[in-house]
């Protein structure tokens, strides 16, 4: 439990303590969740469906008021705190099922992602970073973003996500509409991310393959936090893997796909 | 690949240049500027050919609606939210320049300027309360400002004139009426071109990608930081301060302001089918539509006098337009020329020709024998490097 001033963890990017959160008047979708992200890290939400997952990521981005509890970002308090502001302070929410602007060039999406971005010196330098980390930004700078295939897209969202320079981002379902292979190019675009130093808090519905390139993972069920720890040891787990990872055995079962 | 051939042999070099061609007339940077210029000359020569005064003073109203249709463009065109009330801000901008000039006795134009100003303040009180709707719900609320307005300048009497209307003093007394019509045709192909030009500075700013973004979609653009109620609140102020200068100039060139003809709902929407049917994502699309709405309903005037035909004519033009050219007379156009050209391409085969000769280039300076097996996706050969 953390003290009422906060995480003293110079680490710890995004934290959620005792969340409770729902919508309108009806019942509690979270009921007292907590997570962690530290830095350079990707922690996995997994659990059914309706458990939550996705209210987390709202919460977390300032789209949902929480009811009780507290959020934290990089050490202060931003319980409440409207999205804007959060971007300003680091965190960048790429939203379910919402993917590019299709109308608008690759350009014109990642130097959207920097509109708060003021100074054009920066935002020029972080056009070239973003370029570096995804090379299909850089070959597809003037093309229009809906002629892009759907891994593609994700990476130019992922590059406009990155143009805030956020110190964690928030991922909901970036497999969502992507076939298989498709799949396994974005979740090592997600590992590019880890590497370009940015914390990422990811919700997947294919949960299994989420968790091998995941450092930390956590259940959720019924709007609390089943079971948490290192990913590794979530996917041996053969009990978690038959409730909520498909059903597969774990253990010796997870390596073959 | 199997369609890989398929897809080399429908990209000929002339026809996809002749394509590219086309496109950075579209949106080079001096490029829409000169087509102003061009525009601007041709329009200017509509006095010279003009038969007789009622041809020019036709001229005058097609140039207004043009004006109106592309500040209507402004708001609509860019950030999607259509507004069939935008003829609030151009009846009080008449209203405004007539009661200025009748009681402050101040300079026509001047007194356009300080209408102008004076609803532009006021569209951002109203922009603040109708923006905070999206979708049908706008729509029905620039309407009901529309009918609010109606009601009260029939009513206030005393101030407006009621039903018998306003007479606004003519800016130019001892002028003769074919010289007053020719006058005021290029005080409004000025103020053509002018909105034309303001259009186009906005499009090419920040604040005009910020709007498309919100057309798009709103919320995406309000999770990237973009403050989205401020902007759009910003494209309505400037877009209804551009629509009360039309109708204040229309005050001085018409002379007579009645509430049921500067508060027209009908005319309201007809200003809003000019931008679509001439194509809202391109800045001379309301203009077009002007010409052609401007004309036929001139036409149907002359032929068959004060009927209702033309609401049926005008229609039935929406539902054409609607279900055959959604996006406007000018993207029809667009469509046809890039099918008559000799490549036939379309716009996903051109780009995929750029993969292909950045993937042939890349290969080269490489040295690699990949280039026999070239994927469809350059992002999983980035990924594999």
């Amino acid at each position: 439990m953390p003290g009422p001033d906060g995480p003293a963890d110079e680490q710890v990017v995004l934290r959620l303590d005792e969340v409770q959160a729902g919508y309108g008047k009806a019942a509690l979708v979270l009921r007292g969740f907590s997570v962690e992200v530290r830095r350079g890290e990707i922690v996995c939400l997994v659990g059914p469906n309706g458990a939550g997952k996705s209210t987390v990521l709202k919460v977390a981005s300032g789209l949902l008021g929480v009811r009780s509890g507290t959020v934290w970002l990089n050490g202060a308090d931003v319980t409440g705190a409207k999205p804007q502001d959060l971007l300003r302070r680091g965190l960048s929410h790429v939203l379910q099922g919402h993917s590019v602007f299709r109308e608008m060039t690759v350009e014109e999406n990642v130097m959207l992602g920097g509109y708060t971005v003021d100074d054009r010196a920066t935002v020029m330098d972080r056009v070239e970073f973003v370029k570096s980390v995804f090379p299909v930004v850089a070959e597809r700078w003037g093309t229009t973003a809906g002629l892009l295939s759907g891994g593609q897209q994700k990476q130019v969202e992922f590059a406009r996500a990155l143009m805030v320079r956020p110190d964690v981002v928030l991922l909901d379902e970036p497999s969502m509409g992507l076939d298989p292979k498709r799949t396994a190019g974005m979740f090592e675009q997600v590992s590019r991310l880890r590497e370009a130093g940015v914390a990422v808090l990811l919700v997947e519905q294919n949960a299994r393959r989420a968790l091998e390139m995941s450092d930390i993972g956590c259940v959720l069920d019924l709007g609390r936090v089943f079971v948490r720890g290192p990913a590794a040891e979530l996917l041996a787990d053969p009990q978690l893997g038959d409730l909520y990872l498909g059903g597969r055995p774990g253990g010796d079962g997870a390596a073959a796909s | 690949m199997p369609n890989d051939s398929e897809v080399r042999t429908a990209v000929a070099p002339p026809g996809s240049t002749a394509v590219a061609r086309l496109r950075s007339l579209g949106s080079g940077r001096t490029g829409p500027l000169v087509g102003i210029v061009v525009v601007i000359a041709v329009l200017a020569t509509w006095p010279l050919l003009a038969a007789n005064p009622y041809m020019l003073s036709a001229g005058v109203i097609v140039l207004n609606f043009a004006v109106f249709a592309t500040a209507w463009n402004l708001m609509g065109g860019l950030t999607g939210y259509v507004s069939l009330g935008h003829i609030a801000f151009f009846g009080l901008g008449s209203y405004g320049t007539g009661l200025a000039v009748i009681h402050l006795g101040i300079n026509s134009f001047v007194a356009v300027l300080l209408a102008a100003i004076v609803v532009g303040l006021i569209s951002l009180l109203v922009g603040w309360a109708a923006l905070r709707v999206r979708g049908a719900s706008f729509v029905i609320v620039t309407i009901a400002i529309v009918l609010v307005l109606l009601l009260v300048f029939q009513s206030w009497r005393s101030v407006t004139g009621g039903s018998s209307g306003l007479v606004v003093p003519r800016p130019f007394p001892d002028m003769l009426r074919p010289e007053h019509h020719r006058v005021f045709f290029y005080i409004f192909l000025g103020l053509l071109a002018l909105v034309l030009v303001s259009y186009l500075v906005v499009d090419r700013s920040r604040l005009g990608q910020a709007l498309k973004a919100i057309r798009e979609d709103e919320d995406k653009a309000q999770s990237l930081g973009i403050p989205t109620a401020l902007l759009k609140l910003a494209a309505f102020g400037i877009s209804c301060f551009l629509t009360a200068i039309a109708g204040g100039v229309y005050a001085l060139w018409f002379g007579d302001l009645d509430p049921i003809f500067q508060f027209d709902v009908v005319l309201s929407s007809q200003i809003a089918l000019m931008a679509l049917l001439g194509g809202v994502r391109y800045l001379f699309g309301p203009l077009v539509g002007a010409i052609i709405v401007g004309s036929a309903l001139e036409y149907f005037l002359l032929n068959f006098g004060e009927t209702q035909f033309h609401l049926v004519a005008t229609g039935l033009l929406l539902v054409a337009v609607v279900l055959f050219a959604p996006d406007g007379v000018l993207a029809l156009g667009a469509a046809l020329i890039r099918r008559l050209g000799p490549s036939a391409t379309s716009i996903r085969e051109m780009s995929a020709a750029d993969v292909r000769a950045q993937q042939d280039e890349r290969a080269a300076a490489r040295g690699a024998g990949a280039g026999g097996s070239v994927t469809e996706e350059p992002s999983e050969r980035a990924s594999d490097d």
